[in-house]
């Protein structure tokens, strides 16, 4: 399950982007601590130059000395103001250089276990391949070849989606039947992991249809049937899928017997979090709340050791009849 | 060797652990196939492999901790890491961990095979300790154990990896005379590794911390300018 690191996006900040940058902040800090000392230096000199005028005239209250000591204090008053504003500007740029560093060390975390998630399959379809090369012909080779590529075709398409809803790449929503299409497409879903996926559908009648893009819900399921999959640590894992009207939402209830796990719900589902001990991306239940949030609706993450995973996903009830 | 090999493969990845474990089984080799770090510890106690196959990514620890617990529990047993993470920081830390070899996925059975004999080869190499090698041997503050692949210091006892027995015994077969680093690389390492001398430095550091009694001051392991190393005692016990 998806758990621990930050959340971020798909900025990346090369090494010798985040040299200049430093660079660049470093010159600021002493232009900065430059001015800043002129300006202690100035305001010194006028302190004495005032001194020396009270002394000339022979009088503290003069004119002149009262004029001295008006702009003296103006000049500390813009001074202050002025440094209180480089500093603010120093403190943000040094928060954005942080911040950067952040989403290039997740960036970094994350093309390391792209790459992880990619070479596993292909590990496994070249010994398969091998070994129908030299004539082992067992059906079971092709069925893991078949699974193996599966499993290459979701991790390209996690990784261009989220590069599409990173980039604000745009959603087909239109009014969804859920209850005949959970039926269809979820099941299709779960076929795809063979025998290691026992899903059962239940939805309440009168069902109304959701707002949605039925490729994004069809995305949605998939990550969530995947993260069951390699989670659960069962040989065969029981998915339930409940659909039941909520006041002007659809709620659907996604849920596992898996292992579950200890992170907190709010934690699952941030962007290339992934558990020290846990395979996968740390982009399938981010792509899942994000996908929900760009429909409209809501998806909430729950899990705890031994309860298994428990998702809720909130669609906008549609008031248009389905196409 | 008697039999075929033994053989325990540790891969989390069922699809590939099952081709794996068929096609070594199929090269002639016994196989124990796991996919958890418990479910290894319970194998080895069963029937201790000549070789471990280990992923780095398990789902209940790492290869690298699995790898150390086999080599306190088994010294005997030669560590192969097969990981998808082939970033050289990763590689490096595996081989000073002990990996007698380590393989990036996706990688050629052949190879794999290849690299499964050399292994072995070199582990049962190591077993057949010399007459003059048997028993202890007190190497600076160490008492080395060639056979249990073990050095005690101080009361506390530390597992040898493969490598580490074969770079001091080859120093200790030669005390008071220097090896160079060639020939250290030509005997600890097989001609299908590219290590670098920087690789024998390494090990020896490591050794030095082993057996000499001032950390400060190599007396035991000394370096030789231009050459390499020279042992400067070795008593049998």
């Amino acid at each position: 399950m998806n758990n621990k690191a930050g959340k971020g996006s798909l900025s990346v900040m090369p090494a010798r982007r985040a040299r200049l940058f430093a660079a660049l902040a470093a010159l600021w800090i002493l232009l900065v601590l430059v001015l800043g000392a002129g300006w202690v230096m100035l305001l010194i000199s006028q302190a004495h130059q005032i001194s020396e005028l009270q002394a000339l005239t022979g009088s503290a209250d003069s004119t002149v000395t009262a004029q001295w000591a008006s702009t003296h204090r103006r000049v500390v008053g813009e001074s202050a103001v002025f440094l209180l504003l480089l500093l603010a500007v120093s403190a943000l740029l040094a928060w954005l250089y942080w911040r950067e560093s952040l989403r290039a060390r997740a960036m970094q975390a994350f093309f390391a276990a792209v790459t992880h998630e990619l070479r596993t399959p292909l590990t496994s379809i070249r010994l398969q391949a091998e070994a129908i090369a030299e004539g082992d012909q067992r059906v079971e080779l092709a069925r893991r070849l078949l699974e193996d590529s599966n499993r290459l075709e979701s991790q390209i398409d996690k990784t261009l989606e989220l590069a599409r809803i990173e980039g604000g790449g745009p959603l087909a929503e239109q009014s969804v039947p859920l209850q005949d299409w959970l039926r269809r497409t979820a099941s299709a879903i779960a076929a795809t992991h063979g025998a290691r996926v026992d899903l059962q559908v239940e939805a309440a009648a009168g069902l109304p249809p959701v707002l949605a893009d039925a490729a994004a819900v069809q995305m949605i399921l998939r990550n969530l049937v995947e993260n069951s999959v390699r989670h659960a640590q069962l040989e065969r894992v029981q998915v339930g899928l409940h659909a039941q009207r909520r006041g002007e939402q659809v709620l659907l209830e996604y849920r596992d017997n898996g292992a579950g796990c200890a992170v907190r719900g709010p934690e699952l589902g941030r962007l290339f979090g992934r558990g020290a001990a846990s395979g996968g991306s740390g982009v399938g239940l981010y792509l899942v709340r994000a996908l929900m949030e760009r429909m409209g609706g809501r998806a909430e993450f729950h899990s705890s050791p031994g309860n298994g995973f428990r998702a809720e996903l909130s669609f906008v009830a549609s008031q248009e009849a389905p196409p | 060797m008697n039999g075929p090999a033994h053989l325990l493969v540790v891969e989390d990845e069922k699809n590939v652990g099952e081709t794996l474990a068929e096609r070594l089984q199929a090269a002639g080799y016994r196989v124990t196939l796991v996919a958890t770090a418990a479910r290894a510890r319970q194998a080895w106690r069963t029937a201790a492999p000549q070789l471990a196959l280990l992923d780095v990514g398990l789902p209940d620890g790492n290869g690298f901790d699995l790898a150390a617990e086999l080599r306190a529990a088994v010294p005997q047993t030669a560590v192969v890491f097969l990981t998808a993470h082939g970033n050289p920081e990763e590689r490096v830390r595996g081989l000073e961990l002990g990996a007698d070899d380590y393989l990036t996925k996706p990688f050629h059975f052949r190879e794999l095979l290849l690299r499964i004999q050399n292994c072995l080869k070199r582990a049962q190499d190591l077993a057949e300790v010399p007459q003059e090698m048997r028993g202890v041997a007190r190497i600076g503050r160490a008492r080395v154990d060639f056979e249990r692949f073990s050095a005690e210091v101080d009361g506390v006892s530390h597992a040898l990896t493969h490598k580490e027995c074969a770079v001091l015994r080859l120093l200790a077969s030669r005390a008071g005379k220097a090896v160079s680093r060639d020939e250290i690389l030509d005997k600890a390492w097989s001609a299908d590794e590219f290590p670098t001398s920087r690789t024998v430095d390494n090990f020896i550091v490591r050794l030095r911390k082993l057996v000499e009694p001032d950390a400060d001051e190599a007396r035991v392991i000394r370096s030789i300018r231009g050459v390499g190393y020279l042992l400067t005692e070795v008593t049998h016990e």
